[in-house]
């Protein structure tokens, strides 16, 4: 064994010398022989004659010393790529078609994976980030698995063993001033026991201490290091300065190091300690905890369970129906997109697997043509794994340079797929920005090129030696017995057909949706609308009364402004999640079941903000101006919560009672079982049915709140106006108008009702444009090898179809036995691929909900395009066909 | 490569080399091929490129080592001799072929036995 390797080792190293000394050594060894036969009496002609042949030739002898000497493999490798690289080069067509096929195929597996790698898999920025989990809370009455969980909760959750230390943070939108002008920026409530577990520290300063959880001590505050640059520019003396956050003083006590945030979806620009919260109904935290070295994420979810069913049986009213469900970080980070990413992986295999079938029969067809070439090698002593190798070598040298080109081609698409799903898409990605090249990507490149080399490669390699290839030298080319293309060749182009109605398939289920979504009915007008987001800062706003006089003065003057049709407030724009629900009461009807309530989406608009959004009114009226503080609580609800909540009788005059802590600034007051009091509210008008979650999803009972009587402090708003014109160009002119009526009230957002409807598609939308980009890839593909495959099979036929012609045929007759031939394997490639997306289009239905996974209309469509595109690839060349003349074909050999 | 023949050769040629230059001390390819055709009692003709390979192997085993010399005739000539490994190599193989010829001797033997 030792020995072998010693040996390897010499050849290995003695490819990259030559071997001179040889040719003195057999010098010397003829020398010598050549003194003998001298000295026996030969002539030297002779001597050196009888030398030779006892040496067995010169040449061979060095051929087989060099044999022994080096790798013979490595040598004949050698001689096969520059032999590949040769006839690649002889054939620029099909080269170029087959790079560019695989480079397609590569680069948009290349493209996709970057992405799943900078979102899904590298590590987080944190010191051994996987260890890291974050622990949802799941509700099996509602069925959610990703929810967020309460204090309380998490402070039991954090008693488990799994876990050497866990954290809860939430994020809250605030207000910053730290002189005249107020920001509006994100900022992380957190935990004091974040930075052990993240292993993240303050660049300056401290982190914070478990006390100041406690309420009244908790006014300090950290800096993260761009807010920190942008506000203070960087000045290192901000510790012990005061920021006023909510217009409350914060002392500043740290600064974040750079690149450092715990909030994936968005980076926080300051922190401040989570305040300790004693509601168990609550639910508001990411829990985020570090396992212990060794300890795995199963039993951690088992200790989990262990405390969740323990909390439920000591509070059964609370959380009877909690649990918790831990997820590595990372993934949870990503949970929204990673069910898209890897259906995106999945579709892009497919057009890798379309391609290397293209390629396949490619080299198929050209393989029948090389028949004799490898014919007459085999008769010149190349054994078959000889030429076996050689086919590989050239389909593994067209994958290596279609890898090459793909690396390239998927570098940008990664790049541009990185940018379009960044703009395009409202919930964001995290990390998507950082998509790009690194040795990950590049090894998953050379491996899938690799992988595909050899996959189209084998089957024209296996298939060029397996009949006995002396028969091919005996064979007339003119066979009439082999008038068809082999059969592998039509089973790869079926493949491919199938494949490609897959994608088809699903592109087309994807589009339907779309386009239902788009013309789904909105209960809305959306044009000639600007959606101002504002922010009510808290303790200013906790009173109706100063929430009336700011909307009551930004209404009149906007009412009085050129160009402004009506304006008004709501809290929850259409297609935006929805309101919160809320439990209320049905006055002279008892509750639904004892202890419970019904329910409904509660939400707040004034008195125009039916008008400007032109949302029908169906019944009674909307709100108007005398429908103050001191009148008697009107609301208005949708058809649905009508017809729910007053089947058969008018729903106008009816009174409802919601529990309300009034007046109180936080936002716990929304939560019904801190209630403090009842308000009795009449039911005044009903408006049509609003898509409020989103266009995809049918509305739910809605009850709006009138904003000028409503004790709801609701710090979120949002500023509906109607425009005569342009809705863009009254940007400025609502900005004065608001700021006027409030200068501490920040603006956070103006974007049109129309920007907000196409956003609410975005999602739809990209992943049916990226399906369509890859179906259209796939259909071209498989048009390109029916293409190949017709076209071939009649140059092969040409013969066979002069004597037809010749004996009487009709060109009809000709171009129909083509066209069959070529349509009837389309046929089968849709009915197999028919089955295939039977099975695949309902995986869609986790990414876009609307989708109805074997939508018929959508089915039959994309059979009917495969079809035609079939067609025209069969057509032209079956048409050439139908022209062959019988004399020329006759006589091709 | 080289055919079913000549690999059967090559084993019995390794050794047929190893135990020549045991005997001789130092060589060059000519004199062993020389000597083994001598020693056969010129039964056997050895093809004389197959020696060279033979050598080469030998060499990247370790058994035997080669470096440049003048030969009898004066003529420039590599010359291979055994190396440590080598002598323990001539011994193994000499066992071994010894054992194979007395098996193979048994089947031959004229007598049958009952």
């Amino acid at each position: 064994m030792i020995r072998a390797l010693r040996a390897l080792s010499f050849r290995v190293a003695a490819l990259f010398r030559n071997d001179g000394d040889f040719s003195a050594e057999l010098d010397s060894h003829l020398q010598h022989h050549i003194d003998d036969n001298i000295r026996a009496g030969m002539t030297p002609e002779a001597a050196h004659r009888e030398a030779v042949l006892a040496l067995g030739g010169v040449m061979q002898t060095r051929e087989r010393y060099r044999d022994r000497r080096r790798l013979p493999i490595v040598d004949t490798l050698r001689q096969d790529i520059v032999y590949a690289v040769r006839l690649l080069r002889k054939s620029p067509a099909f080269t170029l078609t087959a790079v560019a096929t695989l480079a397609l195929g590569i680069g948009a597996n290349t493209a996709i994976f970057s992405v799943v790698n900078a979102v899904l898999l590298r590590p987080l920025p944190y010191r051994d980030a996987d260890r890291l989990v974050m622990i949802f809370a799941t509700n099996t009455q509602t069925g959610a698995s990703t929810d967020v969980s309460s204090y309380p909760d998490y402070v039991d959750w954090s008693k488990a063993d799994s876990f050497e230390s866990m954290t809860a943070f939430a994020t809250r939108n605030v207000t910053v001033s730290s002189g005249s002008e107020a920001d509006y920026v994100l900022a992380l409530r957190v935990a004091s026991t974040a930075f052990d577990t993240y292993r993240i520290q303050p660049a300056i300063g401290r982190g914070f201490r478990a006390d100041e959880q406690q309420p009244g001590r908790s006014h300090v505050v950290i800096l993260s290091d761009g807010y920190w640059k942008s506000r203070f520019g960087g000045a290192p003396d901000v510790l012990g300065e005061t920021l006023r956050v909510n217009e409350e003083p914060y002392a500043i006590i740290g600064v974040m190091p750079a690149g450092v945030h715990i909030n994936a979806a968005a980076p926080e620009e300051i922190y401040v300690p989570l305040v300790v919260d004693p509601s168990r109904t609550h639910g508001f935290l990411r829990v985020v905890g570090r396992l212990r070295p060794g300890v795995t994420l199963s039993r951690a979810q088992a200790e989990m369970r262990v405390i969740t069913d323990r909390l439920a049986k000591a509070y059964p009213k609370s959380n009877a129906t909690i649990g918790a469900n831990a997820m590595s970080l990372v993934d949870a980070t990503a949970v929204n997109v990673r069910t898209g990413l890897f259906v995106l992986l999945g579709v892009v295999a497919l057009v890798l697997l379309i391609a290397c079938t293209n390629v396949a029969s490619l080299m198929l067809a050209r393989g029948t043509a090389r028949r004799r070439e490898l014919s007459v090698r085999a008769a010149l002593g190349a054994d078959r794994a000889r030429i076996v190798r050689q086919l590989l070598t050239e389909s593994l040298l067209l994958a290596g340079v279609g890898g090459i080109v793909g690396l390239a081609v998927g570098t940008w698409m990664a790049r541009a797929l990185a940018l379009g799903l960044a703009a395009n898409l409202h919930r964001a990605i995290p990390r998507v920005e950082t998509t790009g090249v690194d040795g990950w990507v590049l090894g998953f490149t050379i491996l899938i090129s690799l992988a595909t080399g050899i996959v189209f490669g084998l089957a024209p390699a296996f298939s060029a030696v397996s009949p006995d290839l002396n028969a091919t030298l005996r064979d007339d080319s003119r066979s009439t017995t082999s008038h068809r293309s082999p059969r592998l060749q039509r089973a790869l182009v079926v493949v491919e057909t199938a494949l490609a109605l897959i994608l088809l398939a699903g592109a087309g289920v994807l589009l339907k949706s779309l386009w239902t979504l788009g013309s789904v009915s909105r209960g809305f007008e959306s044009d000639h609308v600007l959606a101002v987001d504002l922010w009510l800062p808290q303790p200013r706003f906790a009173k109706l009364s100063d929430r009336a006089r700011f909307f009551g003065e930004t209404l009149t003057h906007l009412r009085n402004t050129p160009g402004v049709r009506s304006a008004g407030f709501v809290a929850d724009l259409p297609l935006n999640g929805g309101s919160d629900g809320l439990g209320f009461r049905i006055v002279g009807r008892p509750d639904p079941k004892p202890g419970s309530m019904f329910n409904a989406g509660f939400n707040i608009a004034s008195d125009d903000y039916f008008s400007a959004m032109r949302i029908p009114v169906r019944q009674g009226r909307a709100f108007t101006a005398a429908d103050r503080g001191d009148a008697p609580g009107a609301i208005v609800i949708n058809e649905t919560a009508a017809r729910r909540f007053w089947p058969n009788e008018s729903p106008l005059g009816r009174q409802i009672s919601l529990p309300i802590a009034s007046e109180e600034p936080d936002e716990h007051s929304r939560d019904t079982n801190d209630a403090s009091s009842l308000a009795t509210l009449t039911v005044i008008g009903v408006v049509a049915d609003v898509r409020d979650i989103s266009l995809a999803t049918a509305a739910r009972p809605e009850i709006y709140l009138n904003s000028m009587q409503a004790r709801l402090p609701w710090p979120w708003l949002v500023l509906a106006v109607h425009t005569i014109g342009d809705p863009g160009t009254l940007t400025n002119t609502v900005r004065n108008i608001v700021h006027n009526a409030d200068p501490n009230v920040p603006m956070v957002k103006f974007s049109t009702m129309d920007q907000i409807v196409s956003r609410s598609m975005a999602e739809p939308r990209v992943y049916t444009i990226l399906l369509a980009v890859f179906a259209a890839v796939a259909l071209t593909l498989a048009a390109v090898g029916l293409y190949g495959l017709v076209s071939f099979t009649v140059s092969q036929r040409t013969h066979e179809l002069g004597i037809r012609v010749a004996l009487g045929a009709a060109r009809g007759e000709i171009l129909r036995l083509v066209l069959g031939d070529g349509l009837r394997l389309a046929a089968i490639g849709a009915v197999v691929g028919l089955a295939g997306a039977w099975a695949c289009t309902r995986v869609l239905r986790t990414l876009v909900h609307s989708v109805e996974p074997n939508d018929p209309l959508a089915f039959a469509s994309v059979i009917v395009l495969l079809l035609a595109v079939a067609l025209i690839a069969t057509w032209l060349p079956a048409r050439r066909a139908a022209q062959v003349d019988p004399v020329v074909a006759l006589r091709t050999d | 490569m080289t055919d079913d023949k000549t690999d059967v050769w090559q084993g019995t040629l390794a050794l047929m080399i190893l135990k020549t230059l045991e005997t001789l001390g130092s060589l060059h390819g000519y004199g062993i091929a020389r000597r083994i055709e001598q020693t056969s009692a010129n039964h056997l003709i050895v093809n004389y490129g197959t020696l060279y390979p033979a050598l080469l192997k030998l060499e990247q085993e370790g058994y035997i080592a080669s470096e440049w010399g003048i030969s009898e005739n004066n003529r420039k000539a590599k010359f291979y001799r055994l190396t440590r490994a080598g002598k323990k190599q001539v011994e193994r193989e000499t066992r071994e072929w010894e054992r194979t010829t007395e098996i193979l001797a048994r089947f031959l033997a004229p007598r049958r036995q009952a």
